[in-house]
């Protein structure tokens, strides 16, 4: 066996690349910027909207839900709404994804590195930019506690995780299906709903919140910013984190066990 | 070095159905048949050695070179490969290959190509001394210092190949698999990349087994030939007993000085004329070459003369052809070679 810190090693390399590799489409970026605001807007204006037309007291002030919206526009490309990324279905239709078994490494962890490479892109090109803007222009609440802090950061990290393990999971389907696109939009709408991403939980009907409850996904955005807003406290944030964990670990074990099936798929019938 | 031994693979193809109605029965009922890519081959390759793996589109190249480098599990039969069993010891087996397949890149498309090999050393582990040694020495050979900062999607087919095969070779494989690895390029790049093959093969002891329809490819590099037509194991020996197998006519081209109207030759036939310049065709075992052209200079005046080894590609059509004929020269002359020990 290969020590642990040089295969850690390899795997960091696929993290670095994968970021750099991003930093080429610097143009493509910038415009996302905008679809960002774009979309913080109408958020933002719509609330505003209802929170005037409403006098009874709601669960979330109005200043919080514009922090949350902006953490969601600041993590929205970190998520996997976008389901399966073209690149790889593309490898896995047309059977082109074998020649990378004639490669020692271990693919769902490269192509986790790839998503966490992504991931730490789209924090730091995407995430931070809508995040100083959004500052000047709105109130954005901060937390005031570091432990607050600690434990978003925790969160925050564990839901980029999930994020990634979902994503291989989603792509992984393309070795049945052939064709993604049906399986991505349809994963993207019920996970951009169950996260929370549209709609705060704290602001569901009650029946709704508790299949939620009962989902991973609100683990991606609704668990990370109730913690960063101080609406999930003492023991229910290690409770929440502990879930989260939970559900990260059983996609890094779905996606590993739908990428073997694919695979032995793919070299017992051919591409 | 490689073992192959009564190797299968055979593959299900679905049947659609046609027409609008037929496209919901799809949905229910699969028709399939079995279509039998590769059937029952067997060989094997030394240490050293420089194979060309031949055979027409859909022979079945591709699906034998995919168990040898353990992309496709075989249906029966044995594959043995530095002693480690491709499709199941596929990590291992990985480490002691170089594969290169020309259609794709195994780069990283938006990276540099110093990037990609970065990428690769972490890999496949190797260390940095052996490391520089390698890019040094594929610098020098296939010059990848113009583009070794170029992302690799704006490299040219020719780089892309010489930037791929260099990479393929990183970790000092053992073996090396090219399938069509000149596929597209133009001379001077196709000349470049075999004279860089044929370098590794005898500085490291590289072994090659090499697809390839570029027949030049074959007789630049390849000793030893292996053709595959219809999924089974058609020659295998020598490029040059292929063609002397084969080569039983020969074609002599001449230029005369003058127009004669009667040019024929006994035991050779004309097979094209026009104006001074004619080509007969003719057998070694019937005239020799030097007999033919003494013929010729008896009677007439020539400008120029020469003659024509039957190219292999001709040679290889034959035996797609014509699998039986060459079946049968073979029994013929291992017959003749019985003969010739009672005498």
């Amino acid at each position: 066996m290969r020590p642990l810190s040089l295969t850690f090693n390899v795997y960091f390399a696929f993290v670095r690349k994968s970021f750099q590799r991003r930093m080429q489409y610097r143009v493509a970026n910038l415009a996302g910027l905008t679809t960002n605001f774009f979309f913080l807007l109408v958020h933002i204006f719509v609330y505003t909207a209802f929170y005037a037309a409403s006098t009874e007291p709601q669960p979330l002030s109005l200043n919080e839900i514009v922090t949350y919206f902006v953490l969601c526009q600041v993590s929205f490309m970190l998520m996997p709404f976008w389901g399966a990324r073209s690149e790889v279905t593309q490898a896995i239709k047309d059977g082109s994804v074998a020649l990378q078994l004639t490669k020692p490494v271990d693919f769902h962890a490269y192509w986790f590195s790839d998503e966490c490479g992504r991931a730490c892109y789209f924090l730091l090109m995407r995430g931070c930019p809508t995040f100083l803007i959004s500052i000047l222009f709105f109130e954005v609440t901060i937390p005031q506690q570091f432990t607050v802090f600690m434990a978003f950061a925790v969160s925050m990290v564990l839901a980029i995780f999930m994020s990634a393990a979902i994503t291989i999971t989603i792509f992984s389907s393309a070795f049945w299906t052939l064709d993604t696109s049906g399986v991505s939009g349809m994963s993207g709408s019920v996970i951009m709903l169950f996260s929370g991403m549209l709609v705060p939980i704290a602001l569901w009907p009650e029946w709704l919140a508790h299949i939620a409850e009962w989902l991973p996904f609100a683990g991606l955005i609704d668990v990370p910013f109730s913690i960063y807003l101080g609406k999930i406290t003492g023991v229910a944030i290690w409770m929440a984190i502990g879930k989260q964990l939970m559900w990260y670990l059983i996609f890094i074990g779905l996606g590993r066990f739908f990428l073997h099936r694919g695979f032995s798929r793919l070299v017992i019938q051919g591409g | 070095m490689i073992e192959v031994e009564n190797l299968s693979k055979t593959f299900k193809v679905y049947h659609h159905r046609k027409g609008f109605f037929g496209s919901f029965v799809n949905l229910f009922s699969r028709k399939h048949r079995i279509v039998e890519a590769v059937d029952n081959v067997s060989f094997s390759i030394k240490r050293g050695e420089v194979v060309g793996y031949l055979g027409p589109n859909g022979a079945g190249k591709s699906t034998t070179l995919k168990m040898l480098t353990g992309i496709l599990v075989p249906t029966s039969g044995s594959v043995r490969v530095n002693g480690y069993i491709p499709h199941r010891q596929r990590k291992e087996n990985a480490k002691h290959i170089g594969v290169v397949f020309g259609q794709r890149s195994h780069l990283w498309f938006d990276l540099p190509v110093q990037e990609s090999f970065e990428l690769l050393q972490r890999i496949y582990r190797i260390p940095q001394v052996q490391y520089n040694q390698n890019v040094e020495m594929f610098d020098g050979l296939l010059n990848i210092g113009e583009f070794f900062r170029t992302p690799v999607r704006q490299l040219s087919l020719g780089q892309r190949m010489r930037a791929d095969i260099a990479a393929a070779l990183l970790h000092d494989p053992e073996v090396l698999f090219l399938d069509e690895p000149t596929i597209g390029l133009d001379v001077v790049a196709k000349a470049r990349i075999r004279q860089f093959i044929q370098q590794i093969n005898t500085e490291r002891q590289v072994t090659v087994v090499l697809t390839t329809h570029d027949l030049d490819d074959v007789e630049k590099l390849c000793k030893r030939v292996i053709l595959i037509d219809k999924a089974r194991l058609c020659f295998d020996g020598e490029l040059a007993a292929l063609r002397r197998l084969l080569s039983t006519e020969r074609i002599l081209s001449v230029d005369y000085a003058e127009t004669y109207s009667d040019i024929s030759i006994p035991n050779a036939h004309v097979t094209y004329r026009e104006g001074n310049r004619v080509q007969y065709q003719f057998s070694p075992e019937e005239i020799s070459t030097a007999d033919l052209i003494g013929a010729i200079l008896q009677r007439f005046k020539i400008v120029d003369i020469s003659v024509q080894d039957p190219d292999i590609e001709e040679l290889i059509k034959t035996v797609y052809e014509d699998n039986r004929a060459l079946e049968q020269k073979l029994t013929e002359t291992t017959a003749i070679d019985l003969t010739n020990r009672d005498t």
